[in-house]
Protein backbone atom coordinates (compact mmCIF):
# COMPACT_ATOMS: atom_id res chain seq x y z
CA UNK A 1 0.00 0.00 0.00
CA UNK A 2 0.98 3.32 -1.12
CA UNK A 3 1.97 5.62 2.31
CA UNK A 4 0.64 8.62 0.71
CA UNK A 5 -2.86 7.34 1.26
CA UNK A 6 -2.49 6.57 4.75
CA UNK A 7 -2.43 10.42 5.66
CA UNK A 8 -6.37 10.65 4.42
CA UNK A 9 -7.34 7.89 6.49
CA UNK A 10 -6.47 9.06 9.93
CA UNK A 11 -6.94 12.98 8.63
CA UNK A 12 -10.68 11.61 8.23
CA UNK A 13 -10.72 9.73 11.52
CA UNK A 14 -9.33 13.06 13.45
CA UNK A 15 -11.90 14.98 11.15
CA UNK A 16 -14.90 12.93 12.14
CA UNK A 17 -13.60 12.73 16.19
CA UNK A 18 -13.39 16.27 16.83
CA UNK A 19 -16.87 16.82 14.62
CA UNK A 20 -18.52 14.18 17.60
CA UNK A 21 -16.74 16.32 20.84
CA UNK A 22 -14.08 13.82 21.37
CA UNK A 23 -11.35 16.28 21.03
CA UNK A 24 -8.90 13.92 23.05
CA UNK A 25 -8.20 11.55 19.95
CA UNK A 26 -4.66 11.08 18.99
CA UNK A 27 -2.64 8.94 16.91
CA UNK A 28 -0.59 6.88 18.99
CA UNK A 29 1.07 4.22 16.19
CA UNK A 30 1.38 2.40 13.13
CA UNK A 31 2.38 -0.38 12.52
CA UNK A 32 1.63 -3.29 9.98
CA UNK A 33 -0.39 -6.15 11.26
CA UNK A 34 1.44 -9.10 12.18
CA UNK A 35 -1.00 -11.63 13.44
CA UNK A 36 -4.74 -12.81 12.78
CA UNK A 37 -5.59 -12.67 16.50
CA UNK A 38 -7.54 -9.96 18.09
CA UNK A 39 -8.04 -8.46 21.65
CA UNK A 40 -11.10 -6.36 20.43
CA UNK A 41 -14.92 -7.80 20.50
CA UNK A 42 -16.00 -5.39 18.31
CA UNK A 43 -15.56 -4.61 14.85
CA UNK A 44 -17.07 -2.74 12.51
CA UNK A 45 -16.03 -3.15 8.51
CA UNK A 46 -16.37 -1.04 5.22
CA UNK A 47 -15.55 -2.53 1.90
CA UNK A 48 -13.38 -0.20 -0.46
CA UNK A 49 -13.91 -0.29 -4.33
CA UNK A 50 -13.02 1.80 -7.11
CA UNK A 51 -8.96 2.98 -7.40
CA UNK A 52 -8.48 1.47 -4.18
CA UNK A 53 -9.58 -1.60 -3.29
CA UNK A 54 -9.72 -3.13 0.00
CA UNK A 55 -11.50 -3.21 3.20
CA UNK A 56 -11.30 -0.91 6.48
CA UNK A 57 -12.22 -2.07 9.85
CA UNK A 58 -12.78 -0.03 13.08
CA UNK A 59 -11.72 -2.46 15.80
CA UNK A 60 -12.31 -1.73 19.62
CA UNK A 61 -12.74 -2.97 22.88
CA UNK A 62 -16.13 -3.41 24.53
CA UNK A 63 -15.51 -1.06 26.75
CA UNK A 64 -14.44 1.67 24.42
CA UNK A 65 -16.89 0.86 22.10
CA UNK A 66 -19.80 1.97 24.51
CA UNK A 67 -17.85 4.80 26.18
CA UNK A 68 -17.97 6.10 22.45
CA UNK A 69 -21.67 5.17 21.85
CA UNK A 70 -22.53 7.17 25.20
CA UNK A 71 -20.68 10.50 23.89
CA UNK A 72 -22.27 10.08 20.76
CA UNK A 73 -25.87 9.63 22.84
CA UNK A 74 -25.43 12.46 24.24
CA UNK A 75 -23.75 10.85 27.97
CA UNK A 76 -26.49 8.41 28.01
CA UNK A 77 -25.33 5.55 30.00
CA UNK A 78 -24.42 2.47 27.66
CA UNK A 79 -24.49 -0.56 29.67
CA UNK A 80 -24.78 -3.18 27.05
CA UNK A 81 -24.14 -3.08 23.63
CA UNK A 82 -27.42 -3.31 21.63
CA UNK A 83 -29.50 -2.11 18.92
CA UNK A 84 -28.50 1.82 19.79
CA UNK A 85 -25.18 2.12 20.18
CA UNK A 86 -24.12 -0.28 17.39
CA UNK A 87 -26.11 1.64 14.93
CA UNK A 88 -23.89 4.70 16.61
CA UNK A 89 -20.74 2.95 15.83
CA UNK A 90 -22.01 1.79 12.56
CA UNK A 91 -23.10 5.69 11.78
CA UNK A 92 -19.60 6.47 12.99
CA UNK A 93 -17.62 4.43 10.98
CA UNK A 94 -19.36 5.47 7.80
CA UNK A 95 -18.67 9.05 8.62
CA UNK A 96 -15.01 8.47 9.20
CA UNK A 97 -14.53 6.40 5.60
CA UNK A 98 -16.68 9.29 3.88
CA UNK A 99 -14.40 11.90 5.08
CA UNK A 100 -11.43 9.78 4.27
CA UNK A 101 -12.98 9.19 1.43
CA UNK A 102 -13.52 12.96 0.51
CA UNK A 103 -10.16 13.54 1.50
CA UNK A 104 -9.15 11.15 -0.87
CA UNK A 105 -10.65 12.48 -3.25
CA UNK A 106 -8.74 15.71 -3.58
CA UNK A 107 -5.78 13.68 -4.20
CA UNK A 108 -7.40 12.46 -7.49
CA UNK A 109 -8.47 8.97 -6.18
CA UNK A 110 -11.97 7.86 -6.31
CA UNK A 111 -13.66 4.88 -4.32
CA UNK A 112 -16.99 3.72 -3.85
CA UNK A 113 -17.50 2.56 -0.06
CA UNK A 114 -19.73 -0.16 0.69
CA UNK A 115 -22.46 -0.19 3.84
CA UNK A 116 -20.63 -0.78 7.55
CA UNK A 117 -21.25 -3.56 9.26
CA UNK A 118 -20.44 -4.81 12.63
CA UNK A 119 -19.00 -7.72 14.10
CA UNK A 120 -18.80 -8.50 17.65
CA UNK A 121 -18.06 -11.64 19.38
CA UNK A 122 -14.88 -13.57 22.00
CA UNK A 123 -11.67 -14.83 21.22
CA UNK A 124 -11.70 -13.44 17.45
CA UNK A 125 -9.35 -13.95 14.56
CA UNK A 126 -9.76 -11.73 11.52
CA UNK A 127 -8.48 -11.78 8.43
CA UNK A 128 -8.93 -8.21 6.54
CA UNK A 129 -7.28 -8.94 3.25
CA UNK A 130 -4.79 -11.91 1.48
CA UNK A 131 -2.66 -8.50 1.49
CA UNK A 132 -0.49 -6.15 4.01
CA UNK A 133 -2.97 -5.03 6.91
CA UNK A 134 -1.80 -1.28 8.49
CA UNK A 135 -2.95 -0.87 12.16
CA UNK A 136 -2.92 3.05 13.06
CA UNK A 137 -3.87 3.10 16.55
CA UNK A 138 -5.62 5.77 18.67
CA UNK A 139 -6.22 7.15 22.10
CA UNK A 140 -8.82 8.89 23.44
CA UNK A 141 -10.41 9.52 26.47
CA UNK A 142 -13.53 6.74 25.63
CA UNK A 143 -10.65 4.42 25.16
CA UNK A 144 -7.81 2.46 23.06
CA UNK A 145 -9.28 1.93 19.55
CA UNK A 146 -7.44 0.76 15.86
CA UNK A 147 -7.63 1.35 12.47
CA UNK A 148 -6.76 -1.77 9.92
CA UNK A 149 -6.44 -0.91 6.55
CA UNK A 150 -5.78 -3.68 4.00
CA UNK A 151 -5.53 -2.58 0.35
CA UNK A 152 -4.89 -4.64 -3.04
CA UNK B 1 -36.57 -7.52 -2.43
CA UNK B 2 -34.06 -9.27 -0.60
CA UNK B 3 -35.05 -13.09 -1.29
CA UNK B 4 -34.42 -11.76 -5.04
CA UNK B 5 -30.96 -10.78 -4.23
CA UNK B 6 -30.21 -14.08 -2.39
CA UNK B 7 -31.10 -16.34 -5.73
CA UNK B 8 -28.31 -15.68 -7.38
CA UNK B 9 -25.74 -16.07 -4.54
CA UNK B 10 -27.32 -19.58 -4.03
CA UNK B 11 -27.16 -20.89 -7.49
CA UNK B 12 -23.45 -19.81 -7.52
CA UNK B 13 -22.90 -21.29 -3.98
CA UNK B 14 -24.69 -24.93 -5.21
CA UNK B 15 -22.17 -25.01 -8.07
CA UNK B 16 -19.08 -24.10 -7.02
CA UNK B 17 -19.18 -26.58 -3.63
CA UNK B 18 -20.27 -29.02 -6.46
CA UNK B 19 -17.20 -28.00 -9.09
CA UNK B 20 -14.32 -26.86 -6.70
CA UNK B 21 -15.23 -29.14 -3.65
CA UNK B 22 -17.07 -31.88 -5.33
CA UNK B 23 -19.79 -30.99 -2.36
CA UNK B 24 -23.52 -31.83 -2.93
CA UNK B 25 -25.05 -28.99 -0.91
CA UNK B 26 -29.12 -29.14 0.00
CA UNK B 27 -30.52 -26.03 -0.28
CA UNK B 28 -33.26 -24.74 1.85
CA UNK B 29 -36.09 -21.91 1.38
CA UNK B 30 -34.89 -17.80 1.86
CA UNK B 31 -35.83 -16.44 5.08
CA UNK B 32 -35.76 -12.85 6.18
CA UNK B 33 -33.08 -12.31 8.94
CA UNK B 34 -33.74 -8.95 10.03
CA UNK B 35 -30.54 -6.78 11.42
CA UNK B 36 -28.51 -9.39 13.39
CA UNK B 37 -27.08 -12.48 11.96
CA UNK B 38 -25.48 -14.81 14.60
CA UNK B 39 -22.33 -16.68 12.87
CA UNK B 40 -21.47 -20.58 13.26
CA UNK B 41 -17.62 -19.58 14.20
CA UNK B 42 -16.38 -18.57 10.88
CA UNK B 43 -17.72 -16.24 8.11
CA UNK B 44 -16.68 -14.60 5.49
CA UNK B 45 -17.40 -11.14 4.24
CA UNK B 46 -17.74 -9.81 0.79
CA UNK B 47 -18.97 -6.41 0.01
CA UNK B 48 -20.87 -5.00 -2.59
CA UNK B 49 -20.71 -1.56 -3.97
CA UNK B 50 -22.65 -0.12 -7.13
CA UNK B 51 -26.40 -1.29 -7.79
CA UNK B 52 -26.71 -3.36 -4.61
CA UNK B 53 -24.92 -2.16 -1.43
CA UNK B 54 -24.49 -4.22 1.44
CA UNK B 55 -22.76 -7.06 2.24
CA UNK B 56 -22.80 -11.16 1.06
CA UNK B 57 -21.83 -13.64 3.93
CA UNK B 58 -20.53 -17.12 3.64
CA UNK B 59 -21.11 -18.69 7.01
CA UNK B 60 -20.59 -22.06 8.53
CA UNK B 61 -18.70 -23.67 11.82
CA UNK B 62 -15.01 -23.69 12.25
CA UNK B 63 -14.83 -27.39 12.00
CA UNK B 64 -16.65 -27.05 9.00
CA UNK B 65 -14.28 -24.66 7.45
CA UNK B 66 -11.44 -26.62 8.35
CA UNK B 67 -13.03 -29.50 5.94
CA UNK B 68 -13.56 -27.87 3.16
CA UNK B 69 -9.93 -26.00 3.78
CA UNK B 70 -8.90 -29.55 3.31
CA UNK B 71 -10.67 -30.54 0.57
CA UNK B 72 -8.69 -27.77 -1.25
CA UNK B 73 -5.53 -28.41 -0.28
CA UNK B 74 -5.18 -32.19 0.62
CA UNK B 75 -3.95 -31.13 4.07
CA UNK B 76 -5.32 -31.64 7.33
CA UNK B 77 -6.21 -28.95 9.48
CA UNK B 78 -7.29 -29.13 13.38
CA UNK B 79 -7.84 -25.52 13.97
CA UNK B 80 -8.52 -22.04 12.44
CA UNK B 81 -5.61 -20.46 13.84
CA UNK B 82 -3.70 -21.83 10.53
CA UNK B 83 -4.56 -19.23 8.24
CA UNK B 84 -4.71 -21.14 5.64
CA UNK B 85 -7.96 -22.26 6.62
CA UNK B 86 -8.92 -18.64 6.54
CA UNK B 87 -7.64 -18.29 2.91
CA UNK B 88 -9.26 -21.26 1.75
CA UNK B 89 -12.92 -19.54 2.79
CA UNK B 90 -11.56 -16.18 1.81
CA UNK B 91 -11.53 -17.78 -2.11
CA UNK B 92 -14.04 -20.10 -1.57
CA UNK B 93 -16.47 -16.78 -1.03
CA UNK B 94 -14.43 -15.00 -3.21
CA UNK B 95 -15.38 -17.16 -6.26
CA UNK B 96 -19.41 -18.03 -5.07
CA UNK B 97 -19.66 -13.67 -5.41
CA UNK B 98 -18.05 -13.41 -8.53
CA UNK B 99 -20.14 -16.07 -10.28
CA UNK B 100 -23.26 -14.72 -8.51
CA UNK B 101 -22.52 -10.74 -9.28
CA UNK B 102 -21.72 -12.32 -13.09
CA UNK B 103 -24.61 -13.28 -13.41
CA UNK B 104 -26.81 -10.46 -12.14
CA UNK B 105 -24.48 -8.01 -14.12
CA UNK B 106 -25.34 -10.00 -16.90
CA UNK B 107 -29.13 -10.03 -16.48
CA UNK B 108 -29.52 -6.05 -15.58
CA UNK B 109 -27.04 -4.33 -17.58
CA UNK B 110 -25.82 -1.29 -16.01
CA UNK B 111 -26.64 -2.44 -12.49
CA UNK B 112 -22.76 -2.34 -12.30
CA UNK B 113 -22.21 -4.69 -9.12
CA UNK B 114 -18.58 -3.99 -7.80
CA UNK B 115 -16.97 -6.97 -4.68
CA UNK B 116 -14.74 -5.51 -2.55
CA UNK B 117 -12.29 -8.37 -1.24
CA UNK B 118 -13.47 -10.81 1.10
CA UNK B 119 -12.51 -10.93 4.86
CA UNK B 120 -12.65 -13.13 7.25
CA UNK B 121 -13.74 -13.70 10.91
CA UNK B 122 -13.48 -16.44 13.14
CA UNK B 123 -14.33 -16.39 17.04
CA UNK B 124 -16.97 -17.36 19.88
CA UNK B 125 -20.40 -16.01 20.17
CA UNK B 126 -20.43 -13.75 17.19
CA UNK B 127 -22.69 -11.47 15.23
CA UNK B 128 -23.08 -9.10 12.61
CA UNK B 129 -25.31 -6.34 12.80
CA UNK B 130 -26.17 -4.32 9.56
CA UNK B 131 -27.92 -0.65 10.14
CA UNK B 132 -30.85 -0.62 7.84
CA UNK B 133 -30.36 -3.20 4.84
CA UNK B 134 -32.96 -5.84 3.61
CA UNK B 135 -31.43 -9.20 4.84
CA UNK B 136 -31.80 -12.57 4.11
CA UNK B 137 -30.52 -16.26 4.28
CA UNK B 138 -30.48 -19.35 3.25
CA UNK B 139 -29.73 -22.28 5.43
CA UNK B 140 -27.76 -25.47 3.44
CA UNK B 141 -26.18 -28.55 4.34
CA UNK B 142 -23.36 -30.17 3.09
CA UNK B 143 -21.87 -33.75 4.23
CA UNK B 144 -19.37 -31.28 6.12
CA UNK B 145 -22.05 -29.78 8.22
CA UNK B 146 -24.38 -26.89 7.53
CA UNK B 147 -23.66 -23.74 5.22
CA UNK B 148 -25.55 -20.52 5.43
CA UNK B 149 -25.27 -17.85 3.48
CA UNK B 150 -26.66 -14.19 4.03
CA UNK B 151 -26.79 -11.25 1.41
CA UNK B 152 -27.73 -7.84 2.91
CA UNK B 153 -28.03 -5.67 0.65
CA UNK B 154 -30.09 -1.98 0.07
CA UNK B 155 -30.34 -0.47 -3.93
CA UNK B 156 -27.29 1.87 -4.78
CA UNK B 157 -26.86 4.62 -6.76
Amino acid sequence: MDVKYVNPFIVGMQNIFNMLNMTSIQRTGLAKREKLKTDNEVNIIIGLVGDLKGNVVISLPDSTARNIASTMMGGMPVPELDMMPKSALCELTNMVAGSSMSQLEQMGVAVNITPPMLINGRNMMTMISQVETLVISFNCNEGKLEMNIATE
Amino acid sequence: MSTVQIGPFVAATVSVFKDMLDTDIVKGQPEAEGDSFVSRGFTVLVGLTGGWEGWFLLDMSQETACTFAGAMTGEDYESVENEEVLYAGAEIANIISGNAITVVNNAQPGLNIRLAPPSVFAGQGMSMFNARLSSSSVLMQSNAGPVKINVAAREGK
